[in-house]
């Protein structure tokens, strides 16, 4: 029987080359990849009455790959293990302090405070890590919270 | 000038900079009094449990069992407290962990004892954990409670070498150097730390620091 190639991989408004849809040169974002090709597997899944070959979904990925400029066949498992970590990672919390700590870095003034790090609390606190001794674990550092204003206007 | 938050951040990438070097993970969080509903417990400590996480070659399987657990609930359900707890007990004790939280004062006092007993719960089974936190002077029995017998403490003030860094950056960020001459430079440099160490006396005496001397 003849598959209808066309139909399956060109479906709901998809012109024949998805790189087409972008500015010259830029590659496709991995999301639209993956929603292109889970498109493309959910199709080819559903369409029970075409008995299709194994080998013939692969040779037509493959051909997809390449008009993609993308690396061989295993690219669609890693991008379902990427995505899973990131699910996972969003589940323990929807919060991300990093970016936080990216915004405060960016506004600190160059070695202010670094007399910290060499006193002697500081530098007992930090050696203990990794170690057994439950002595100090914890360093609480007190004063002005520097929320909004601060000493001099 | 010299705010905790400066001093947090600067722990942070003090101790990101040595994590290569011994094989540590960092994690931190920025308590803020605007999003104190948003940083309950189980978000606050899960977003250091996923960093963490991050910081691990592999999601430990005990983390995907749970997340695959929770998807067969309907619509699906957040990890509870205890799990989040019990989940970085193990991950931390996997390897050298430092965990850095400003601002506990600002968190909601009610979330505050969870969020302090939880991290003294890490503690017993990782020992080997180290945890930073800055705050106000007010918290501090608070946290001295919570975490029986692990405290140390240093208070922060601008030394004089921050103010003058402090001024040296903002002199330069100028936006009229035209109206600077030398000796008005020099007098600012020389007047304002002086002032400003007196002040600091003054304030520690009477217990809290001021917050907005115009």
């Amino acid at each position: 029987m003849e598959i209808d190639w066309t139909a399956l991989m060109y479906p709901r408004g998809f012109t024949k080359d998805p790189a087409f849809l972008l500015p010259l040169g830029t590659p496709p974002p991995v999301f639209e990849l993956l929603h292109y090709l889970s498109i493309i597997y959910d199709n080819i899944l559903n369409s029970k009455k075409q008995k299709m070959s194994h080998q013939s979904f692969s040779n037509n990925t493959n051909s997809l790959n390449t008009t993609l400029n993308l690396p061989n066949a295993t690219i669609t498992n890693s991008l379902t293990l990427t995505d899973d970590r990131n699910n996972l990672l969003r589940w323990l919390s929807p919060l991300d302090p990093k970016l936080k700590h990216h915004g405060i870095q960016a506004r600190r003034v160059e070695n202010v405070g670094e007399w910290l790090l060499q006193t002697e609390e500081f530098e007992s606190w930090d050696a203990g890590s990794g170690g057994s001794e439950s002595n100090n674990a914890v360093l609480f550092c007190y004063g002005d919270p520097g929320v909004g204003k601060t000493y001099i206007r | 000038m010299l705010t905790c938050r400066d001093v947090s951040s600067l722990v942070i990438d003090e101790l990101c900079d040595q994590a290569g070097g011994r094989n540590a993970t960092v994690a931190c969080f920025y308590f803020d009094f605007t999003a104190q509903e948003e940083q309950s417990p189980t978000s606050m400590l899960g977003a250091l449990l996923k960093q963490l996480v991050c910081g691990l070659e592999e999601t430990p399987e005990e983390i995907s069992r749970a997340y695959q657990g929770q998807r067969n609930a309907i619509g699906g359900r957040g990890p509870k407290l205890s799990d989040i707890v019990k989940m970085m007990q193990t991950t931390s004790s996997k390897k050298c962990t430092f965990i850095c939280v400003d601002a506990m004062d600002e968190c909601a006092a009610g979330h505050r004892v969870k969020i302090l007993d939880s991290l003294n719960q890490i503690l017993e089974r990782s020992p080997g954990t180290r945890i930073f936190v800055t705050g106000r002077q007010h918290i501090r029995p608070e946290i001295r409670r919570c975490l029986a017998g692990r405290v140390a403490s240093v208070s922060i003030s601008p030394k004089r070498d921050d103010i003058i860094r402090y001024l040296h950056s903002r002199l330069r960020e100028d936006a009229t150097p035209d109206a600077m001459d030398s000796s008005l430079k020099a007098d600012i440099l020389k007047k304002i730390p002086e002032d400003i160490s007196e002040m600091y006396v003054r304030a520690t005496i009477l217990g809290e620091l001021p917050q907005v001397i115009h």
